[in-house]
This record gives C-alpha cells, structure tokens and sequence, in this order.
C-alpha cells in the first residue's frame, strides 16, 4: 500500500508539472534552441529499450523452445506493455502543443522516421497487448473458478476477461496458433521499433549520431537494459509473493548468462560507436567526444559504461554472482546506467552542432533539467511502475497453466 | 594515532568548510550593469546606433530586457532628443538618426551620443564620441586579377580626409559574416586611407545570375565607430535551380510526393502486419464463440 502510494504521489506531482507545462508552454523546461530533445527523449528511448525484453524472453525464448523462460513471460510482458505505453505518452509531453498530434495524421509525410516510429509504436503495442492477454486466457479461467474473490468488480472483471475460455480443444489449438504466429510477428516489430528509434537519430546528421552503426548498437543495448528489468522484477516478485518453487536460483543463473552476452553485445558496439570515431577524431567531432571522454559528461559516460556494463559482466561470471540478490543489485546497475547512457546519447550530441548557432545567450549551451521535467520524467517511470504493480495486484504473474503443463510434461518425461 | 586520524578529520572538514565559504563568496558579486553605446554608418547614408544593456557577473552576462533609455545628440536637451527607446529581449535597442537632427548632425565634424536610463537622469548611462567617416569600395579587374579596393576618409576641418590605420574586414557577404576575400582575416588602411585586397577566392556560388555582394566592414572603431559598405558584382558561379525539383518524388518531398518504392514498401509492411493482427482478432472471437457454444451446450 504504501509503495503504490508513493507511486500515486510520483505520478500527481508529474501531473501537476505537466499541467505547468502546458499552461505556460516548454519555457518551463531548460530545453532551449541548443537542446531541444532532453530528458523527455532520453526517458522515451529509455523506455522503447526495456520494452524489448517482452519479444527476447516471450518470443525469441519461446521459438527457440527454451523452456525454463516460461514463468518469466508474464513478467517480460507487463514490463513491455507498460514501458511501451508510457514511451507513447513521454513523446506527447515532449511536444509543447500536444493537441497538433493529429497534424501527423492529417499531413504527416511518410518519408519521416518519425511517422514509421508512430506507426511501429502503435503496432508493437498492440501486439504486446496480444501477447499479454492471449496466453492468460487459461489462468483468467482458473481465478473465474474461485468463490472466495473479494470486491465483487474484480470478479466481473475476471468473467469478462476470461468467462469465455472453457479450456477445449478447439479453443487451446486457436489459442496456440495464436501465440505462435505472435511470436514470430513480434520479433522483427521489436527490431524494427527500436532501429526505427535509432534512425530517429541516425538520420540528422550530427556529432555522435551521425552513424550506420546506430540500429544495432540501440537494439543490443534495449536488449541488455530489458534483462536487466525483468532480473529486478523476478527478484522483487520472488521475495513479496514468495515464488520460490516457480522463479528459482536456476532462472537467475540463466538470466545471469543471458545477461553476460547481452551485455558483451553491447559492449562490442559501444567500442564500435566511440573507438572508430575517437581514433579518427574529426575536427568537428573532437568536442562532442572529449566531452564525453574527459570533459562535461566523462562522469557519466564512464559510469554507464563501467557501472552498467563492465561491473556486471565481471561480477556474472562467477556463479556466486548469479544468486538471486547479487542478481537483483546487477539489474539496479544495468537499468540505472542504461538510463543515463540513453541521456548521454541525446544531449551532449546537441551541445556540439557542427554548424554553431550565432547570438544565443551563453545559458543555452549547457543543459540541466528543470523540476518540472524531472517531475515528469521520473512521474512517468512511477507510472509504469504503478501499472505493472496494478497488474500484479489482479493477475498472476506466474502464467500457471503454461507452467503447470510443462512441469507435468517433463516429470512424464522422466 | 588516535589523535592523528581525528586532526585529518578536523582538517578534512574545515577544508571543505573553508572551500564553501569561498564558493558562497564567489555568488555574493554583486552584479555589475553594463550599457553600451554604438554608432553605425550602413552604405554612408543610414546612421543608427545600438544600445546594448546587461548585467554581468563572474559567471555569466544576462541580457537587461525592457529597460527605457533616451539617446541624445551632443547635449542633454529636449531639442536634440534621437529618440526613447525600449530594450528587447537580447537586451538591446535601436534608433536611427531623426530627420529634424539633418542641422545638428551637418554642423560639426565630431559628435557625441548619450544615453540616458530612465529614472537615472543625474548622469549619463553612456557616452561616445564619433567623427563622421565615409568609406567607399571600387573592384577592378586586371589580367584576370580580381581587386576590391576600400577608401575610408573622416570629416576634419572642413573638408574629408584620408582615415589611416584603420582596421577592417573585406570579403563576400555570406550568410554567418564575411567571407575574406583575400588571404588575411582582416586589412588596416594605409597613408592614403586605402586598403586593396586581391580576390583569392573563386568559383564560390552567387545568386542565379552569378552575382554577389562583396562588403567591407570596420567593427567598434574608437573614433569612426562601424562603418558598412555592399556592393553587387558578376563574380560568382550561377547557380540554377532545376524548375522541377518540386516535382520530384524524393526522400524530402511533400507527402504527395512520396517515392514509389517507399510507398510499396512502407504499405507493404503495415498491412501485412495488421492483416495478420486482424487475422488474430478474428481468431480471438472464435475463441470467444467457441466459449458460448460450449456453455449453452
């Protein structure tokens, strides 16, 4: 109660912050004609990230017949559904005239990234929403049979989710085809979602984003950032609803794994994405670099990469490293430099045009959001917090059909 | 040992004490308003001047907006007013010389400038004194050779002469400043008032015609103040705009003229992506059918 509380207050602030936004326009933000994509971006392309996790562990698991995933996929998808919806909402915040969103409806041009980005967003949802639904469809049949459910409306609300499913054989062969073709539908809108994000970038041509690089290198990061989630979730989930006979210290050692190569994945293109630049270092992108390398933004850049890659791929190696609660700390390192690796491949780049602007007063080149921008921000990430907790409260997060069946296949197997 | 781990303590403590005083100190400076007065001579016809009005501290310079000023002509008087002028948002304000000044301004070869901040009356919130300067651009072309050649005199007793050492730039009139036409950034005229510069530069684009304005610009003289001077010449490449361009279906186009291949492709995509998840949402009501059936049943 208490952390839904806080949640609640997070996202009432961010509320009040945007409501000041609104009423007297983005001058309320420290976004000026240099940085004009702030922390509203970074979160937005932070949150397209750690919603990839859903297509890793749901479809690319699942496809590959991994099995030991499946209590996992539940968790995978509300971080997905979640992150995503809020991705759509950071990006209508960043605009200072919100209602001009039906302007890329009535002349949007589809030569834009971004409307290929709306459009992938929207599908990507819907998608994940699928993929959520459709395989509770079974456990909405069992909380349907239980009496003793209190209030009454979380009843009606299970009957109408799921009174229809009655477990035949027809149902279940629909339901599994279902799923598959999802599956297999889900992996290259994940990519396309997150290279598409990346081109959103890739396509100015500016210090740092100027790159052929970009789509891989931002979908081996969102990757790396959802594992991370989805390790936090499974410790969180294990010790409050105490799953331990369904999220074992054996899933965490496979996460761990998983975790080790996506992170050397992500590694290897970061090298790509700053040694090639760095070892040419081209007039116009000498500042942009050695602010990031030494200077401004050096704390930061070696943080995300050390703290958010380098310490975990160190730590994971051992097995003692990939017991639960280490586990659970190396998530919180990976989330939290994957943030702020998102905030330094979006500001720093528009500090450093290569054309620079004439006559801006000197407060412009130097960026440091307002309290009403980190209101939002951090409002919006209560705020998929808030639904992925809603969500627990009201659904299993363990798929129990799916994970009861593959118990019972595998003890006949044995 | 003991007492020397708690006199590192103490010592480490007080620095960082004694460090923030200094920085307190630092934000304390009380910020210091500074107005500035320019004079501006554009082409030898249109004088104006520019006030610039800020506050600067250690740190930084903001812009003093919305600060009324009135200019005056050699002394404070209601007959020899320019104008009451407002600053803008970058702190600055601007006025040209008023017509019924045309007998003030032709009686003597130097004047002053005053400006005067509303509600400071006592004293004068700047001050400049300028001669009166003309400058003039000649272009001559031998043996190929393009030249830019700029006379700047002043105004002294009664009759124009030579203006030496004076600094200036000349080149191309691009967009972002002057362009040097020559090898130096800047040129300061001789004896005779004179500065001539072999164009360097060549093949840059001009207009359709293949022309461009080539400038001469003298920036914050103490005694002339800034001087300007265009003029049109035939020396650049004409660039032709192709007519159709428009017409084109290209990556940067209007949205009605998106390219075919992109069009293919993009609706392409989408609607076998959607197709498939109707396909879905209509297997997901059979599913809901087959429910009811088996209820009923």
């Amino acid at each position: 109660m208490i952390w839904t509380g806080i949640l609640i207050l997070f996202c009432l602030i961010g509320v009040y912050a945007y409501y000041r936004q609104l009423s007297k326009g983005l001058v309320v933000t420290n976004m000026r004609d240099y940085v004009s994509w702030g922390i509203y971006i970074s979160n937005f392309v932070f949150f397209v990230a750690i919603s990839l996790v859903g297509s890793l562990i749901t479809a690319i698991f699942r496809l590959a017949n991994i099995h030991w995933s499946t209590p996992l996929t539940r968790i995978a998808e509300i971080i997905a559904v979640s992150a995503i919806t809020f991705a759509s909402i950071i990006i209508i915040v960043d605009m200072g005239r919100p209602e001009r969103l039906v302007n890329l409806v009535a002349h949007g041009r589809l030569q834009s990234p971004i409307t290929w980005d709306v459009i992938v967003i929207g599908t990507y949802f819907f998608i994940s929403l699928l993929l959520l639904y459709i395989p509770m469809l079974p456990d909405l049949k069992i909380l349907n049979e239980q009496k003793n459910i209190k209030p009454g409306w979380i009843k009606r609300g299970y009957k109408f989710w799921g009174g229809f499913w009655k477990g035949t054989k027809e149902q279940s062969k629909i339901s599994r085809r279902s799923i598959i073709i999802l599956s297999i539908m889900i992996i290259p809108v994940a990519f396309c979602i997150h290279t598409v994000t990346s081109w959103l970038f890739a396509t100015t041509y500016r210090p740092g984003w100027d790159s052929t690089n970009f789509g891989a290198y931002f979908v081996s990061g969102a990757f790396l950032v959802g594992a991370g989630a989805v390790i936090i979730a499974m410790y969180v989930f294990r010790k409050y609803y105490h799953l331990e006979k369904y999220i074992t210290e054996k899933h965490f050692d496979r996460m761990g794994k998983a975790l080790v190569l996506l992170a050397f994945l992500y590694l290897y293109f970061n090298i790509n994405e700053y040694l090639v630049p760095a070892f040419k270092m081209k007039k116009p992108e000498e500042a942009h670099l050695t602010q990031l390398f030494a200077g401004e933004f050096a704390p930061l850049f070696w943080f995300a990469i050390i703290v958010g890659m380098v310490i975990p791929v160190i730590v994971l190696l051992f097995k003692k490293g990939r017991k639960p609660l280490p586990m659970f700390v190396i998530g919180i390192m990976v989330v939290v430099g994957a943030w702020f690796k998102r905030y330094l491949i979006v500001t720093p780049t528009l500090l450093h045009p290569f054309l620079p602007m004439q006559d801006v007063p000197q407060s412009y080149k130097h960026y440091f959001p307002s309290w009403e921008e980190w209101a939002i921000a951090i409002g919006t990430l209560a705020g998929a917090l808030l639904i992925i907790t809603i969500f627990v409260r009201l659904f299993p997060i363990i798929p129990i059909q799916e994970t009861i069946t593959e118990q019972n296949e595998k003890n006949e197997g044995k | 040992m003991k007492e020397n781990k708690y006199l590192l303590l103490f010592l480490l403590f007080s620095g960082i004490l004694i460090n923030n005083k200094v920085i307190a100190q630092d934000d304390s400076i009380v910020a210091e308003e500074i107005v500035k007065l320019k004079y501006y001579n554009s082409k030898n016809s249109m004088q104006f001047l520019i006030l610039e009005n800020y506050q600067r501290t250690r740190k930084k310079s903001e812009p003093l907006v919305n600060k009324k000023f009135q200019l005056y002509l050699d002394s404070i008087q209601p007959e020899t007013l320019i104008a009451a002028i407002t600053t803008n948002n970058t702190g600055k304000a601007k006025s040209f010389l008023p017509i019924n000044l045309k007998n003030v301004w032709e009686a003597s070869a130097t004047h002053k400038f005053i400006a005067i901040a509303a509600g400071k009356e006592a004293e004068p919130a700047a001050a400049i004194e300028i001669t009166k300067a003309k400058i003039h651009l000649d272009t001559t072309t031998s043996d190929g050779v393009r030249s830019i050649t700029v006379t700047v005199s002043k105004y002294e007793n009664g009759e124009w002469i030579p203006a030496n050492e004076v600094e200036m730039k000349v080149g191309v009139l691009r967009l972002g400043g002057i362009l040097p036409a020559g090898d130096e950034g800047t040129y300061t005229t001789d004896s005779s008032g004179t500065i001539t510069v072999e164009v360097t530069k060549d093949s840059l684009p001009g207009d359709t015609n293949g022309n461009f304005l080539i400038a001469a610009r003298v920036e914050n003289n103490d005694q002339l103040g800034n001087l300007e001077v265009e003029q049109l010449v035939p020396w650049g490449v004409a660039v032709k705009t192709g007519k159709d361009f428009f017409s084109q279906r290209t990556l940067w186009s209007t949205r009605f003229k998106t390219p075919f291949w992109l069009l293919f492709m993009a609706y392409g995509i989408v609607l076998s992506v959607w197709g498939t998840l109707i396909y879905l949402i209509i297997q997901f009501f059979k599913i809901k059918k087959l429910g009811k059936i088996h209820t009923t049943r």
